[in-house]
Parts: C-alpha cells; sequence; structure tokens
C-alpha cells in the first residue's frame, strides 16, 4: 500500500526525517518496505498485515503516528451545505439480508457534471497508483484511499424506482459487473438491487448498467458494512479482488459509512457543481454494540515482561481510539469501531507493547524448569545416518508426492491422492520412495554423473480416512562403479552384493537375532532372481536389488540400478546392537578349506543351515565358485574356509578332523555335496 | 694345493713345503675378506658362517684341528695366538655382514608419494540437514525436547486449533494441499504444538521441525514441499522478554556475534502479540542493499506469545499459563547460511549439489 507524506501531514505532524518515521512505522508493525521520491512527494511503500484494514488508508497511517510519536490528530474537515430537499424524496433504501449487511448509509448528490478531477486530486490518486476515472469515481477511489472505507457511487437515474434493496441474489440472476463481464448469480451472493435486478455485486464490484458515465446527473452514494465472510467468498468463486472487496473481507469500520458518505458529500464541491440532499438514509436496522473489554495491569507486565508506566499504556490506548477508564486492577476500555482486531485482553497488551516498543523489553532467558524429554529412536536414527555416511551414500532429500503413473508402478493398493495437485507430477502421495530415488539417478546420469550412491531418510504414505500412516523409510540407489579406476586397482562395477553388503552393515548395527535373504515377496519393479527380501526376526525389513531394466530404460538410463527400500521403523525397534564383552581366546584360530561340488541350485543358505551348529565353528563361509569343464555337469565347485575357535585349550588335529567329517556328512546326506577329489 | 685342501692338511707338512704360520693365516684371512664381501642375503651369509664357522666342516675347525692341534710343540704359542685372532676377526666381520643384511631387507623403495591415493568418498550430509542439526543442537542446550509429527494433518490441528477462522483470509493465502476435506498436507510445523500441549502437562519447551506444502509451483524461490522448525516454551510465566532473550541467544550461536536483530511487531493467528525477528542483513552486513531493500535487516523468522485460543484448544487454561513460539523455513536458513540461489536444488538429488557438503 502506497502512503503519500503530504497527505500523512493532512491529520499529523510528521517527523522531518522520512528515514525516521519510515523506521518507526516499521517498529509499530506498520512494516514499510521501500520509500520513494517521486515528483516532490515522498512515497512509503507499506505492508499491512491483514489483521488491520483499519491502517490500510492515510487517515489510520496517521493514527498510528499520532500514537508513536505523541501528536494531536486532526480527521478531515466534514463540512458542507446541503440542500433544502431531503434525501428521502428521492432515494429509497431497504435491506433484506441484514445478517450479511448491517448497515448501509446513502447520501443522494443532484446536478453533478461529469468531468475530469481537479490536478491536486488525480496526482494524489496517481502517486498512489490509481488510475483517475472522472470527477465522481475519483472521489470514490480518494475517499477510499484517505479514509479507507470503501463507497459506490451508483449513477442515481439507472435505478428502477431509484429504489436500493441489498438482498441475496436469486438463483439463475445474471449481471454485469464494471470489467463488463457478465456474472451468473447464486443465493450465495449479496447484490445491490435496484426495484428489479441486482445492480452490483455487494462489496466486490458495481454494475455496468448503473455506472456514472458522461450522462449523469444524479447520483446515489453508497457506503456500507458487509459481512467479510460473505464478500470473500463471493470475491473468490468469481475469482476477483478488488480493493473494496479487498478491505471487506478484512472488515471495515461499521462506523466509517457515514464518515465517509460525509466526506464524499463535503468534497463534491471542489470537484463538480451539484447539491448535495439534507440528510443521509441511515439502513441500520440493529444497533451493534461492542463490549468493553479489561486490561490488567499485572497481567500486561507478566506477559511483556517489564511494567509500562500507566501514564503511557493510557496515552497509548487513547490515541489509537480507545478509552481507557482506570479500574481497581488496570484499565476498562470500549473498543472503537475501527478495530475488529481487537476484541481480548491480550490485544490490548499487543497495541500497548507495539506502539511501547518490543525494543524496550528487555531480554531474559526462561529459568529451566524441566528436564528434556528425549526423543523417540533418536540414537537408532543418528546411527543409521551415520552409516548411511560412511559406507559413501549422499543423503538428498525429495518431494513426498509422485505422479500416478508412478504410483501405479511402485505401489500396491490404493494410495493417498492430493484433491489439488500442485502439478500432474505431483498428485499421489509417494507409497515407495523407490521413484523419487530413480528420477535422482536419472537426473544426474542426465548430467554425466554415471557412478551414483544416494540414500534419502523420509516418508512414505498410507492408508485413508481416519487410518493415515506415515512410516519411516530408507532408500538408498546406487549405479555406475562400485570403485572408480586407480592406480592400483581396475575399476570395479557397483553390483547386487555390493548393496547386499552395504545393507548388511545397516542392519548390523541393530539387534537382530538374525537377518536372512531370500528371493520371494520382490515388488515387479526389481529384476526377479536380482533381488531379495530381508527377513529377520522383526518380519522382513528391506528390499534390495537391480531395478527392472525397462523402467530405467523409460527414464533413459541405461546401466544397472540398484535400490534398496528399507523400513527404519522396524530397524528402529529392535533397537541398537547392545556391544558385550566376551573373553579374548588365549589360543590362535584352526583354519580348513574344503573344496565342494554343489548340484546346481542349491543355495548358500541351504549348505549354511545343513552343517548346523558345530561345536567351536567360528565362521563357514564361500571364499571361491567356479564353473566349468573341470567341473562334472549340474554341479559347481565351491571353495569354502571353516574357522574353528576355543578360547583357551589348543585344538587337536583329531578333534578338527572329526568335526571336519561331521560337517561333510551332513552335507552329503542332506544335499548330496561331496568333496571334490 | 687349494686353501681348502691346506687347512686340512697337517701344520708340520705345508711347513715343510714352504709355507709359514704367518702366511698360512693371512691367506685364510684374504679368502675370507674376499668371500665376504660378495654376501648381499641373508642366504649368502649363512652360506658363509657354515662354510667358515661350521662347527663340524667349517674351514676354522679344520685350521683347528690340522694346524693347531697337531703344531709341533714349539709352534703352538704361536698359531694359538693366529687361531684365535682370526676367529674373533670372523665372528665379528659375520655379525656386522649379519646387520648389513637385515639393513637391506628393511630398505624400502622411494615412492612419488604425490600421486593420489584411491578415492574413499564418505557420503554427504545434506545442507538442510547440516541446518537443523546445528539449530537442534544450540536449542538442546537450553533443555528444549525435539518432535516431529505427521505430515498428513485435520484442518482442526492445521488451522482451527490455531486460532484461523475458517473463512480468514490467511487459510487462503496459504493455499493448502487437501487430501480430503478435512484432511491436508500441513502447512506449517504448529500443528505440532497442539498436538504436544495437548499430551504434555507444563513447563514444557519443544523444538518440532519437519516437511511441510503449500501449493506452489516450483521455481527458484517457491517449492511445494518445504521444511520448517518451531520451537515453544510454555509456563506460568513466559513472557515476551523471554522470547527475545532466547531468539537473541540463537541468532549469536547460530550466525555470529556481530548480528543484530530487532523484534517487530507482526500478525499471525496464532500468536499475540505476534512479531518478526530481523537480522542484520548478512549479504550486506546491515549497510543496506538491495536484498535488504536498504534496510540492512532481512526477516528470519515469525514468533509470538502463544495465543490464549490456542493454549485453550490444546486444554491449557490461558490465565494461568502462557508461553512463546517461533518457527521459520530451514531450507531459507540454510540457503542464506550457504548462498544457494535456487531452492529446486534442496530437493533433486542433484549429486553435484550435494557433494559440495561433504
Amino acid at each position: 500500500m502506497r502512503i503519500l507524506r503530504s497527505w500523512l501531514e493532512d491529520f499529523v505532524e510528521l517527523p522531518e526525517s522520512s528515514e525516521e518515521l519510515g523506521a518507526a512505522l516499521t517498529m509499530a508493525g506498520m512494516a514499510v518496505d521501500g520509500v520513494e521520491q517521486v515528483d516532490g512527494e515522498t512515497i512509503f511503500e507499506l505492508d499491512i498485515t491483514s489483521n488491520r484494514p483499519d491502517a490500510m488508508n492515510h487517515f489510520g497511517i496517521a493514527r498510528e503516528v499520532a500514537a508513536i510519536f505523541r501528536r494531536p490528530l486532526t480527521p478531515p474537515r466534514v463540512e458542507f451545505p446541503e440542500d433544502s430537499r431531503t434525501v428521502g424524496e428521492f432515494a429509497r433504501i431497504e435491506i433484506e439480508a441484514a445478517d450479511l449487511c448491517p448497515r448501509y448509509v446513502g447520501r443522494v448528490l443532484l446536478g453533478v457534471e461529469i468531468k475530469p478531477s481537479p490536478d491536486w486530486l488525480r496526482r494524489r490518486l496517481e502517486l498512489c497508483g490509481t488510475r483517475p476515472i472522472n470527477n465522481i469515481a475519483d472521489l470514490t477511489n480518494y475517499v477510499l484511499l484517505e479514509l479507507g472505507h470503501p463507497t459506490h457511487a451508483f449513477d442515481l437515474d439507472t435505478l428502477n424506482e431509484r429504489r436500493i434493496v441489498v438482498r441475496r441474489a436469486r438463483a439463475d440472476e445474471e449481471m454485469r459487473t464494471l470489467d463488463g463481464l457478465d456474472r451468473k448469480l447464486s443465493p450465495a451472493d449479496l447484490v445491490i438491487a435496484d426495484a428489479y435486478r441486482p445492480v452490483a455485486l455487494a462489496g466486490v464490484m458495481g454494475g455496468l448498467e448503473t455506472e456514472i458515465s458522461d450522462r449523469t446527473k444524479n447520483v446515489l452514494i453508497e457506503a456500507a458494512w458487509f459481512h467479510p465472510g460473505s464478500i470473500r467468498r463471493t470475491a473468490r468463486r468469481f475469482g476477483m479482488h478488488t480493493e473494496a472487496s479487498h478491505r471487506f473481507e478484512r472488515g471495515a469500520d461499521l462506523e466509517a459509512t457515514v464518515w465517509a458518505a460525509d466526506r464524499i458529500a463535503g468534497l463534491l464541491g471542489q470537484l463538480s457543481p451539484g447539491v448535495v440532499l439534507s440528510g443521509r438514509i441511515d439502513a441500520y436496522p440493529t444497533q451493534v454494540q461492542r463490549p468493553s473489554v479489561a486490561l490488567r495491569r499485572a497481567r500486561l507486565a507478566g506477559m511483556l515482561g517489564t511494567t509500562v508506566p500507566d501514564e503511557d499504556v493510557v496515552d497509548i490506548l487513547s490515541r489509537l481510539g480507545f478509552s481507557p477508564q482506570p479500574t481497581a486492577d488496570g484499565w476498562r476500555t470500549p473498543l472503537p469501531s475501527q478495530r475488529l482486531d481487537v476484541e481480548r485482553e491480550i490485544d490490548l497488551i499487543e497495541e500497548v507493547g507495539r506502539i511501547y516498543g518490543f525494543g524496550k523489553i528487555a531480554s531474559t532467558l526462561p529459568p529451566m524448569a524441566a528436564a528434556p524429554a528425549p526423543k523417540p529412536f533418536e540414537d537408532e536414527e543418528a546411527a543409521a545416518r551415520e552409516t548411511i555416511r560412511g559406507l559413501g551414500y549422499d543423503e538428498m532429500v525429495g518431494y513426498s508426492f509422485i505422479s500416478e503413473k508412478d504410483a501405479e508402478r511402485f505401489g500396491s493398493g490404493e494410495p493417498v491422492r492430493l484433491r489439488n495437485a500442485v502439478s500432474e507430477l505431483m498428485t499421489v502421495m509417494r507409497p515407495s520412495a523407490a521413484p523419487t530415488l530413480l528420477h535422482a539417478i536419472a537426473h544426474n546420469i542426465r548430467y554425466g554423473e554415471e557412478s551414483v550412491r544416494l540414500a534419502e531418510f523420509g516418508r512414505v504414505y498410507r492408508g485413508g480416512s481416519g487410518t493415515y500412516q506415515e512410516p519411516a523409510s530408507l532408500a538408498m540407489a546406487a549405479t555406475g562403479s562400485a570403485r572408480e579406476a586407480n592406480l592400483q586397482e581396475q575399476s570395479k562395477a557397483f553390483g547386487f552384493y555390493d548393496l547386499k553388503s552395504d545393507v548388511e552393515a545397516l542392519l548390523g548395527r541393530y539387534d537382530f537375532v538374525h537377518v536372512d535373504f531370500d528371493d520371494r515377496d520382490v515388488p515387479d519393479y526389481y529384476v526377479p532372481g536380482r533381488s531379495a527380501s530381508v527377513r529377520t526376526d522383526r518380519g522382513r525389513v528391506a528390499i534390495v536389488g537391480e531395478v527392472d531394466p525397462q523402467i530405467c530404460d523409460e527414464l533413459k538410463v541405461r546401466q544397472p540400478v540398484f535400490l534398496a527400500e528399507i523400513e527404519l521403523d522396524k530397524l528402529y525397534d529392535a533397537g541398537l546392537r547392545r556391544p558385550q564383552y566376551r573373553p579374548l581366546p588365549r589360543v590362535p584360530p584352526v583354519e580348513r578349506d574344503f573344496s565342494l561340488l554343489v548340484p546346481e541350485g542349491v543355495p548358500f543358505a541351504e549348505i549354511r543351515t545343513a552343517i548346523g551348529l558345530v561345536d567351536y565353528l567360528e565362521r563357514f563361509e564361500p571364499v571361491e565358485i567356479f564353473r566349468g569343464k573341470q567341473v562334472p555337469e549340474g554341479h559347481y565347485a565351491l571353495l569354502v574356509r571353516a574357522v574353528w575357535q576355543r578360547e583357551t585349550e589348543s585344538f587337536r588335529d583329531e578333534e578338527i578332523q572329526a568335526s571336519a567329517v561331521a560337517i561333510l556328512d551332513s552335507l552329503k546326506t542332506k544335499l548330496r555335496i561331496t568333496l571334490r577329489s | 694345493m687349494t686353501l681348502d685342501e691346506k687347512a686340512h692338511q697337517p701344520l708340520a707338512e705345508l711347513i715343510a713345503a714352504g709355507d709359514s704360520v704367518d702366511s698360512l693365516y693371512s691367506a685364510l684371512k684374504d679368502a675370507f675378506e674376499g668371500e665376504r664381501t660378495a654376501v648381499s642375503s641373508a642366504d649368502d651369509l649363512k652360506a658363509l658362517r657354515d662354510r667358515w664357522m661350521g662347527r663340524k666342516n667349517g674351514l676354522i675347525a679344520a685350521a683347528n684341528d690340522a694346524w693347531l692341534k697337531a703344531a709341533p710343540r714349539e709352534l703352538k704359542p704361536q698359531v694359538g695366538k693366529r687361531q684365535n685372532e682370526i676367529r674373533q676377526a670372523i665372528e665379528a666381520a659375520l655379525e656386522q655382514a649379519q646387520n648389513d643384511v637385515a639393513a637391506l631387507g628393511r630398505k624400502r623403495e622411494a615412492l612419488d608419494v604425490t600421486l593420489p591415493g584411491p578415492e574413499r568418498r564418505l557420503g554427504a550430509k545434506h545442507p538442510v540437514r547440516r541446518t537443523l542439526e546445528e539449530i537442534l543442537s544450540i536449542f538442546r542446550e537450553l533443555g528444549y525436547s525435539v518432535a516431529e509429527g505427521p505430515e498428513i494433518e485435520s484442518f482442526f490441528y492445521n488451522f482451527e486449533a490455531l486460532n484461523f477462522p475458517a473463512d480468514h483470509p490467511a487459510v487462503d493465502e496459504m493455499d493448502t494441499l487437501f487430501v480430503e476435506d478435512k484432511m491436508l498436507l500441513r502447512t506449517h510445523t504448529s500443528p505440532n504444538q497442539i498436538r504436544i500441549m495437548e499430551k504434555t502437562p507444563p513447563p514444557m519447551r519443544y523444538v518440532v521441525h519437519g516437511k511441510v506444502y503449500r501449493n506452489d509451483a516450483p521455481d527458484a524461490t517457491h517449492s511445494p514441499m518445504f521444511q520448517q522448525l518451531e520451537v515453544f516454551c510454555v509456563d506460568e510465566n513466559i513472557t515476551l522478554a523471554d522470547l527475545k532473550g532466547t531468539l537473541e541467544h540463537f541468532v549469536r550461536r547460530f550466525f555470529g556475534r556481530g548480528i543484530k536483530t530487532r523484534l517487530r511487531p507482526s500478525f499471525f493467528p496464532f500468536t499475540e502479540p505476534s512479531a518478526e525477528l530481523d537480522i542484520t542483513c548478512v549479504f550486506c552486513a546491515g549497510r543496506g542493499c538491495r536484498i535488504c531493500k536498504q534496510t540492512g535487516f532481512i526477516e528470519l523468522l515469525g514468533c509470538g506469545m502463544i495465543d490464549p485460543n490456542v493454549l485453550r484448544s490444546a486444554g491449557l487454561d490461558p490465565e494461568k499459563y502462557q508461553g512463546f513460539a517461533a518457527g521459520f523455513g530451514l531450507d531459507r536458513i540454510a540457503m542464506n547460511k550457504y548462498d544457494i540461489n535456487d531452492i529446486s536444488l534442496l530437493y533433486n538429488g542433484d549429486t553435484r549439489f550435494l557433494r559440495q557438503f561433504r
């Protein structure tokens, strides 16, 4: 909102420095966004918060200045001669919808001459960014900028029966607004009608057929108060935002109706020939009385954390339009009609505080009254983040919404949909973080980054009305090299087992009894046979595998991509592994390698299971796998290493031999695995 | 006759053939010296030791038998002396050779230490996460607990309980994303104020943070999803002065001592009085620039005393309890801190960007 220095000076004496004035307004809550010099005028660009429609005009700002600098405030002079004929002889006003329009004030001007406004008025409008139209239209705009109350001028002779009816629109009624558009109305809209038809969209915009034109001689000035919610709904439905609706939506001043109508009448003499009819029509069926509010001295000090001297409290409130009267423990004041935002003690405290100055309040720290509560799973989460970072995954954050197409591909069941999506790429709350990571991989490859490791800690979304769930999810994606070529080593492509070992490293930090991989129940965006479910004593906790190459292809990713999705909540529930000391062995371990002949199709997990629990067997690990001519058909050769370890006593050869025989017997009987000869 | 043959020949015969005691021992010594210089490995050394000092077949043992033991009585002192000298000399030489060989084994080839080693990369911490963790630790020192809360939120918690009238302009300005009539993606972290106050008896002080959503098309300065952090403190006597002191402490810790603050009255439905905290413009150090519109200050966060209606909707008696709250966009602070000019960089997973925050 643009405020002219010279216009403010009509009402209050200003500090000489515009910089000082701007800073003072800013620190009282009227943020000055800029000060401009135009053509000898100083213009303040003010950002007025939506709760202060009373300050969206020059007089309202002058009132603030008067309070801040403790200077007298002089309202504009409203003095004009009235014609002997009374307004009631020329127009009638009826309010049918008093719930939406509690007050409607009208004044009638006769014999006006429509012409351009005088220069001084045009200049003020133009400096404020309002285009001058004609003297009567300019008059309403001038009063809007000066007093903040929206008014409207009708060509009285175009109103059927010279009658105004404030009512709800009828179903299927139509009218053409000033912008030339035909508006189809509904009973939700408040209109100003004449005897037969709507002539204005109340509080939003006038009608084209009753607007002031070159032929206008007689004018009806409307100054009314409309219900904010009603104006807002109508303006929103028609996609209209006008100076009038902006103010009515936020709450105009009920008493300013009379003042604004009179101010227009008072200015007429300077703009046009014509007369003001005696009196005004004030349709005001039910007097609105605002309550008075108490302000307790102790509460004021207790909220601000400082004591404002009594005389300052009274001075501030009085200059802002309140009338504080002393009471036993403070004051009581009626509420001025322009300050609909003030209705409670706390609102008065804010008024006193902001004018007194937040800057005068000393800073304190509240005493520590209770120990902080630990955040659930804080350590578990920190461990996961630290591990992922240590494993070389860059942490990303992606949007929570995905496209319908991705939702179909990466989800099962009905996803959580947005009703009003930002774009068609963001219509569904993601059921899986997979699409987020894959799009990020594709983005990086598009920019030539071919080796990428990304991880995202986020949420996925499920459920429906009343049952929404947002489980914590970790997704890891990798593509390109596991190790770049360097002087010592050749490059190594990232593969399934790289990701598997990363996932194992992560899971190893949590207190699971067992962690097993199998190839069942893997979603179809993974390659079957190159992907696995990760199961623990707490159920399935992760899926890891290679992403369907067709999906990659569609993203223009022509290299294998590996993805892991981890249900963090289950890791957190398991808790961190709690290390426990075991005495160190005093003797070295014993190692034996076995070269086994394994029938194809027997997975290693089965071999491990088949040997069962063996005393002192510390490890039993695959070392080498070999397939070739030397291996009998339908078999593969597997070199495994067994390691026995005991705490205090060295193994005798016979013991190891017996243990080895037991292992080999199990393998032979259970899985038909033999030693290679 | 070779020296080896001579060593096994009785002394008397050798002397008869023209050798002398001195010449014989000198010849032995010269031979040893010659062989010793050829030693270049532990194996060589072992062979040398065996050949010369072997208990049974070594040359010195041979000389001991053939020369010393068989020496004529009158030559015995001379031969004994010579035999002793040469044994000691060889032992000393072998020990020296042993050290030389060991030193040789410890010798390492020089490397070009300026060549790079194979790269091992730690993952990057997202800049917003970095910012968050830094801020959390500041508030943890002040005794704040940390919480997150749901992103799919009810209209009640997101607006009504926070004192937004149903048709208030602010509800519209926020441009909310809805999943159903009365369920939406939270537009701020403030619903958590209510959720926590409902469950926690005062006194309490909390930091809540997380993703929030607005119906904004993404561009360099807008994102439909961003991250917010909010602090609040409720007790019987919490004042605006406490809010001021807390925020000033935070700003000094996070931005540094030289940063000035000002608390400027503003408006939010859920606080009364409401304020915005401005800090010295970090781009011009308060001298005035385009970014701070020549004011020397930039807006950092919104704050205020929790509105009595908000306390009431969370089941607290506003006559007994009061508190403050302050909230801000983590993205904006991170962007300020790291000089990031495009918010979309925070959300597209570009590793060229992320790796700058390793």
